[in-house]
């Protein structure tokens, strides 16, 4: 193979994959009043617009409150469920891994829209709640995937190991279990926050007065104006994400889990 | 209670859903004994180490140790102790903690903790090594770490999953000096796991060879190596030919055979080692149709009417080729008598 | 392995019952309605569905946009995962570090970078105007192709990734062996390399499917009303129309499909491999 074939194709495939972010970075930076590229002059007047919207504001912590409190309430349900599936002879194990799973599998619009007709409409439930559980089931795949693989790295007989040394079950799993797992339930949570927090399909139909998560908000604000704040919005979101990746993969090798 | 039945197994049954893994096995293990289960993959030995343990319940039958029914007491309160085959050392923790791990749990703090840990990792000469992780050692270290971790609890019986497995050669013959030497030490009673008749002939007090879930035979390391009463036991530790009696005639695929001299009374079958087979002369004839250098001595593959037979002569001898006619004898005096085919 | 049923069942019921009451069970309502009429079970939805023109181009142009963002990602991604898998130990974590990347940002963000690109006053219509080839701005906005390059960037990384585990788990001498025996690249990659990378295919492949055919961002942003996909349309149904019923049949359809497309890329995966 020619060796111009390696930094041709990798260099043509980043700049697809990456090129538009460095774009809306700059974007982001115009002092002008429409999107454009190059920008026309250099300001932050546009970042700062981004805090001062309110919605914006508001959305972020409800996404926030989602992305966070949903992918701890998958974790509690899921690493369990992770546990079971991996050490024990579940009746019915590969029947409750596939429901456990199925959230991966179906369209998340769909998923927002059901909970929407037989949830919120029928039995007055609020929109929040019925985000917080949809976030919920749409993390849990995640939880249970990640967990269970760095289950099957981990030997069972450590638990034996102490049980014969006198530890409960549950001491087992707490004293030798958990502390080998902490870096997959970690790695979890970081793909169960990111996922949550960009998740746009479940929300979609889950929105209200005053209850919106951000990117369903940023949707929004698009259809009214294409002014550079959302490009700002845009970019800060992308160095948060980039943020969160580069301390995890710094500090325990996220890409190990994923 | 006599300390010649520590530990026994009445009646023990283990199956799950048609399958029988232990069936009716009846064991007495003395106090201080140290006890092979040795046979091949799928015998049961295993099972039976796991429900010595407590980490398999059995379908039927009782464990008593030292006196007590402990058929149901769990695992955690059972006193004894397991080196599992890939020594399940606690990644997170280091050498110390890991033995620390089980005194820990029994309350015992300060000095008293120290004394012990080190007590242990010195028997087995790791004094050195107490903060290192376990993923910082050797394979042999490692076990050896697993072996400290089981000993400093007392248990009444420590059972070794297939201890030397893992092992290189050079580790292996170490590590089955240090077993014994631990094991007259402290006097404990020591029961392990092996596929191996090497491992089980060189440590063991007593063997017992296990197959399809029930006792082949027990005996000690010289009654099994030379006095195989089964076929399966006699193939197992080395005599590759095997034939049934009957009426004073060895069975084989051809039909009846006569032997050499007369059968001895009582024997249902006989077995050779290749090295008791007397190539050169005697009744019987066969075609060499392979052989192999094995360094001391050399091994052939001859077509008999007889069926196959294996043969060993000194290697200082000279080498028959391949197709050479050779006639052999199978001294009956020489044979292990089997009183068992099943 | 632990024997005890009712201890296993007790870690495992919370998150079955969770799963299984806030999506299974509302899921499934949701899909029945689709089959639900005046007097009994009826596929009556279905049909009224597909004899509307509109709901036809919809499904036809989600199919195919999900199918060609799949085939030029298969391509590109194998292009791209051979150059990676011959990187350096070093190189190989940082650029698949760098690839699988985008994969953590918003969507929305992602997505609305084509905005600036392709929009009116973006850089490609800066470009074509001052070199020349065009008098005035070209519309790529809100069309096919936009919706298409927005998609491919979208998935790309799940592709590549695939391809470059299969590639890795692929037997080190299997390419010199073939190169050996005589055969040239393009049977090196036909006869050995697909074969050997097929799950990598199917598995990458059936992410890019499915995420292309169910997307909603990308077709809402760069679409828009005039280029809907079933998502889009799903939402248009429900919001404009109130037509649940119709929604349940594109929700039934986005499932099938993605279960389809499972299938039939394992089928294709397995034939090419049996000859």
């Amino acid at each position: 193979m020619s060796r111009l074939y390696t930094p041709t194709i990798l260099g043509l495939v980043l700049l697809f994959l990456i090129g538009p972010f460095v774009i809306i970075i700059a974007a982001s930076l115009s002092a002008g009043e429409t999107l454009a590229f190059p920008p026309d002059g250099l300001s932050l007047r546009w970042v700062i617009k981004v805090f001062e919207v309110e919605s914006f504001r508001t959305s972020f912590g409800i996404s926030m409150f989602l992305a966070i409190g949903g992918t701890l309430a998958a974790l509690v349900l899921g690493i369990p469920a992770a546990y079971a599936l991996a050490r024990y002879k579940v009746p019915f194990g590969e029947t409750i891994r596939t429901v456990v799973s199925a959230p991966i599998i179906v369209p998340g619009i769909i998923v927002g829209l059901a909970l929407l007709r037989y949830l919120v409409v029928p039995f007055q439930f609020g929109i929040l709640p019925a985000l917080f559980l949809a976030h919920t089931a749409l993390i849990l795949p995640y939880a249970v995937r990640v967990v269970s693989a760095s289950l099957n790295n981990l030997r069972g007989d450590i638990e034996e190991a102490a049980v014969l040394l006198g530890s409960s079950r549950t001491g087992a799993f707490f004293r030798v279990v958990m502390p080998n797992i902490r870096g997959g339930i970690l790695a979890a949570f970081i793909l169960g926050f990111v996922t949550s927090f960009n998740q746009v399909p479940v929300s979609l139909f889950l929105s209200g007065p005053g209850v919106r998560t951000l990117p369903i908000d940023m949707l929004a604000y698009m259809e009214i104006t294409y002014d550079p704040s959302v490009a700002a919005l845009s970019a800060l979101l992308a160095f948060m994400s980039l943020g969160i990746v580069f301390l995890a993969e710094r500090f325990l090798g996220f890409s190990r889990y994923v | 209670m006599s300390d010649s039945r520590y530990l026994s197994l009445e009646k023990l049954t283990l199956s799950y859903g048609n399958t029988i893994a232990v069936g009716d096995m009846n064991l007495d293990i003395g106090k201080g004994e140290l006890v092979a289960l040795l046979g091949p993959s799928g015998c049961g030995k295993t099972t039976t180490m796991r429900a010595i343990a407590g980490l398999l319940q059995p379908t039927s039958g009782t464990i008593r140790l030292d006196g007590v029914d402990v058929t149901r007491v769990s695992a955690n309160k059972r006193a004894v102790g397991l080196v599992f085959q890939s020594y399940a050392l606690f990644p997170h923790l280091n050498v110390f903690e890991n033995v620390a791990f089980g005194l820990r749990l029994k309350g015992i703090r300060g000095r008293d903790l120290e004394n012990r840990v080190e007590g242990g990792l010195k028997t087995v000469g790791l004094s050195d090594f107490a903060s290192r992780k376990p993923a910082e050692l050797s394979g042999g270290q490692q076990q050896r770490v697993s072996l400290a971790r089981s000993m400093v609890m007392e248990p009444k019986v420590l059972l070794l999953d297939e201890p030397l497995s893992n092992l290189d050669a050079r580790l292996r013959l170490e590590m089955r000096a240090e077993l014994q030497r631990v094991q007259k030490q402290s006097g404990i009673t020591m029961i392990f796991v092996t596929h191996d008749q090497v491992e089980a002939l060189a440590l063991a007090d007593r063997i017992i060879v296990m197959l399809n879930g029930a006792i082949e035979q027990i005996g000690t390391p010289e009654e099994i190596y030379n006095h195989p009463v089964s076929p399966f036991v006699a193939d197992f530790v080395g005599f590759e030919n095997v034939f049934a009696l009957e009426n004073g005639k060895m069975k084989t695929t051809a039909g009846m055979a006569d032997l050499s001299s007369d059968a001895p009374g009582g024997a249902v079958g006989l077995a050779w080692r290749p090295s008791m087979v007397a190539l050169g002369s005697g009744p019987y004839q066969g075609t060499v149709r392979g052989s192999s250098f094995a360094g001391g001595t050399r091994e052939y593959l001859l077509d008999t009417p007889l069926g196959p037979i294996k043969a060993e002569t000194d290697a200082s001898l000279a080498a028959h080729e391949f197709g050479a006619v050779l006639n052999f004898d199978l001294p009956v005096a020489k044979a292990a008598q089997l009183s068992r085919l099943g | 392995m632990f024997q005890n049923r009712a201890e296993a069942f007790a870690l495992v019921l919370p998150a079955a019952v969770f799963a299984g009451v806030t999506f299974l069970v509302p899921v499934v309502v949701l899909l029945s309605e689709g089959f639900r009429g005046a007097d009994g079970w009826t596929i009556q939805a279905y049909i009224d569905f597909f004899s509307h023109p509109l709901n036809r181009t919809v499904f036809v142009r989600t199919l195919k946009l999900a199918a060609m963002v799949t085939a030029v990602a298969a391509v590109i991604g194998y292009a791209a995962a051979f150059a990676i898998v011959n990187l350096p130990p070093k190189g190989k974590g940082r650029m698949i570090g760098l690839v699988v990347l985008p994969l953590m940002i918003s969507p929305v963000a992602r997505t609305y970078a084509w905005i600036v690109i392709l929009g009116r006053t973006g850089i490609v219509n800066q470009a074509l105007t001052s070199i020349g080839l065009s008098d005035e701005p070209i519309r790529f906005l809100f069309t096919e192709t936009a919706v298409f390059i927005g998609l491919l960037q979208l998935f790309l990384p799940l592709m590549i990734i695939s391809l470059v585990s299969a590639l890795e788990n692929m037997p080190r001498d299997a390419v010199p062996a073939a190169r050996v025996l005589g055969a040239n690249w393009f049977q090196v990659f036909w006869k050995v390399i697909l074969p050997l990378t097929r799950e990598g295919l199917v598995i990458g492949g059936t992410l890019v499917f499915t995420g292309s055919m169910t997307a909603y961002i990308t077709p809402a942003i760069l679409g828009g009303s005039k280029v809907l996909m079933l998502e889009t349309l799903l939402y248009q149904r429900v919001t404009v129309a109130n037509d649940f019923v119709a929604a349940s049949v594109i929700a039934l359809i986005l499932i099938v499909m993605a279960f389809a497309a499972n299938l039939l890329l394992k089928r294709l995966a397995t034939a090419r491999n049996k000859r």
